[in-house]
């Protein structure tokens, strides 16, 4: 058996509550065809064969047991697993990512906003949606998709039009307090990456006076580019979550310059210390894309990821590395001044180091490796998800008085030991 | 496994702090195990004061290098801290270990990072050693911080002995004297010229 036995407990006593009594064979009997059979998740199948077993004893779901579905619900209410109806304006469609999905987008009703997905299946019973139009959504079930609630509309729901256009606002969130799911932030554009990835049209960081999140915009429908410092209200973007980590999808955002403003970014001044334990491979002397513009750095071939094979370059100095107390490695980026102050090479020096040398630029990384691997240092600068922009770097000294006092600590504690 | 806490971890990478540990404590290091079942769990070993280590960080003076194999070129190397030796090893999989050992002088001073090992050799004598990820020439100033910060977080974890799930595992499984530890960091710190 390849479950968990609790599922089959919870299961049963799912049912149970509603007082029929329940055969644990049957259920699992139900689930191992699902799961070892079929192959289907474990809890795809918990809810399948639930589902079974209810509509079996006659049982009503759920959601039409906790009162009326067609009582109106706002969206920022919705939990998954609820059978709601909501009235809300459909913001939004972009490209269904499968053909069992024929209309993909976003709905808002002044509340918040919420992605949905209309099933291929479900289409015949209900009108093509179209955006900017009021909906009225009956017996919508709320899902849960990578983290986020959804709104699923299946053949059960029933959507009618909404003759009137509404006025909607859109609630405008700080970074600080997003989930995963769609939302409106307004704020100003702190750094713009090298993409890493082909479909990838622009990633970078965004801030606003509570917190920064990464963003991506990916290649498919022309999404305008945003510029470094402006400031942007970006709405109905999607928050993501990967790997416990939140970032800004715009890549259907709607997105609205506001030039002139500026927003006070809250990067948090952060600070840490410990020992230099880790140099990147992207450390030492690097050479930057000239184009302007564009600081991008260059591969070992010359090539910026976004305008290909560049002759022209500008040298510069960086460390990307790890600092590390003993309890935690934080991450730290360093740029050429402060790299200048730790390495003890200057730039003009480590140019000189790499074209009079047959390695080059890596014997500009072992010397440097040689000078900051395994020392003391205190970084400050603006924690920047979770990596540290070092505005000032000090490379900690001996101290006697701590070792004295340490001396004292080590001592006093041993007590009748000594 | 042997210990809690492996189960409900957040899934993100997150790297693993490199432990500071004196040679006397190191060597007495015997509990190894692994975080969960994954192939890709982290191992770790037990410190005998009572926390977890997949990397340490050591300083000291290298002694004994030896370049061994043939085929299978690896370096091996002693570490002379104010408590006593460190073994290290560098082979084919820590490139870059194994040539900063091959340029560094004996009786340098040196910082190493590295992962700790417990094996059981054919005797059946147990070998604590360290594999490298990183070996430097340091200078004696740095030396003197690292014996004052490694002085620190082994009083940190004998203050905190017993009241964390490691230690009360360490206490179980070494039967761990405090006193023992304390006396090697009042020891050691004694050593250091101010």
């Amino acid at each position: 058996m390849d479950f968990n036995p609790e599922v089959v407990e919870r299961i049963s006593l799912k049912i149970e509550e509603m007082g029929v009594t329940v055969d644990r064979e049957k259920v699992v009997s139900k689930l191992k065809l699902l799961v070892s059979e079929f192959g289907i998740p474990v809890e795809e199948a918990e809810r399948t064969v639930t589902n079974e077993l209810m509509r079996e004893y006659n049982l009503t779901g759920p959601g039409s047991q906790s009162g009326n579905t067609s009582e109106l619900k706002e969206i920022s209410d919705c939990q998954p697993d609820d059978w709601v109806t909501v009235e809300a304006k459909v913001v939004s469609l972009s490209i269904p990512p499968s053909t069992a999905i024929a209309q993909k987008g976003i709905a808002d009703d002044g509340s918040g906003a919420i992605e949905f997905v209309v099933w291929e299946k479900a289409k015949a019973n209900i009108p093509e949606l179209e955006e900017r139009k009021w909906y009225r959504f009956e017996s919508a079930v709320i899902d849960e998709f990578r983290g986020a609630p959804n709104m699923k509309i299946h053949s059960g729901t029933k959507i009618t039009l909404i003759d009137e256009d509404r006025p909607l606002i859109p609630t405008i969130a700080q970074i600080a307090n997003l989930k995963p799911g769609v939302a409106s932030v307004r704020v100003k554009v702190m750094q713009d990456w090298e993409t890493r990835h082909d479909q990838m049209e622009q990633t970078g960081i965004v801030g606003d006076e509570t917190g920064t999140i990464k963003f991506v915009t990916w290649k498919n429908n022309n999404q305008e580019k945003l510029e470094l410092d402006k400031v942007y209200t970006l709405y109905y973007s999607t928050v993501d979550e990967y790997q416990g980590r939140l970032s800004l999808n715009l890549t259907n955002a709607m997105i609205m310059r506001e030039d002139g403003a500026d927003i006070e970014v809250a990067t948090g001044n952060s600070s840490v210390s410990g020992v230099f334990i880790h140099m990147g491979s992207g450390s030492g002397l690097i050479k930057r894309c000239k184009v302007e513009g564009c600081t991008r750095a260059l591969s070992r071939q010359n090539y910026c990821p976004v305008h290909e094979i560049q002759n022209e370059f500008r040298y510069d100095l960086r460390i990307t590395g790890v600092v590390d107390d003993g309890q935690k490695a934080t991450n730290v980026l360093i740029q050429r001044e402060e790299t200048e102050k730790l390495s003890g090479i200057i730039l003009n020096k480590a140019i000189e180091i790499a074209e009079n040398n047959p390695l080059g630029l890596d014997d500009v990384f072992l010397k440097m490796q040689t000078n900051v691997m395994g020392r003391y240092v205190t970084c400050k600068g603006n924690d920047i998800d979770g990596t540290i922009l070092v505005k000032d770097i000090e490379i900690m000294k001996f101290s006697s008085e701590r070792h004295a006092s340490l001396l004292n600590r080590a001592g006093e504690s041993l007590g009748g030991a000594e | 496994m042997s210990t809690s806490g492996n189960n409900g971890q957040a899934r993100t990478y997150m790297r693993e702090p490199a432990r500071r540990v004196f040679a006397t404590e190191f060597r007495e290091s015997r509990l190894q195990f692994k975080a969960g079942d994954d192939e890709f769990s982290p191992s770790y070993v037990m410190l005998p004061t009572g926390e977890r280590s997949n990397r340490i960080f050591i300083c000291g003076i290298m002694t004994q290098k030896e370049k061994k194999g043939d085929q299978n070129m690896f370096y091996t190397a002693r570490i002379r801290d104010p408590t006593g030796l460190f073994f290290i090893n560098a082979g084919g999989y820590q490139p870059e270990a194994m040539q900063q050992i091959s340029q560094i002088e004996e009786k340098a001073y040196v910082a190493v990072v590295g992962k700790p090992t417990v094996r059981e050799t054919p005797d059946g004598s147990v070998f604590v050693s360290v594999r490298a990820e990183s070996v430097t020439e340091i200078d004696l100033e740095t030396y003197k911080c690292w014996v004052d910060d490694t002085a620190e977080q082994t009083l940190n974890r004998l203050d905190a002995f017993g009241s964390t799930d490691d230690s009360i595992n360490a206490k179980e499984f070494y039967s761990t004297n405090p006193e023992v530890f304390r006396t090697a960091v009042f020891d050691a710190l004694k050593q250091i010229e101010i």
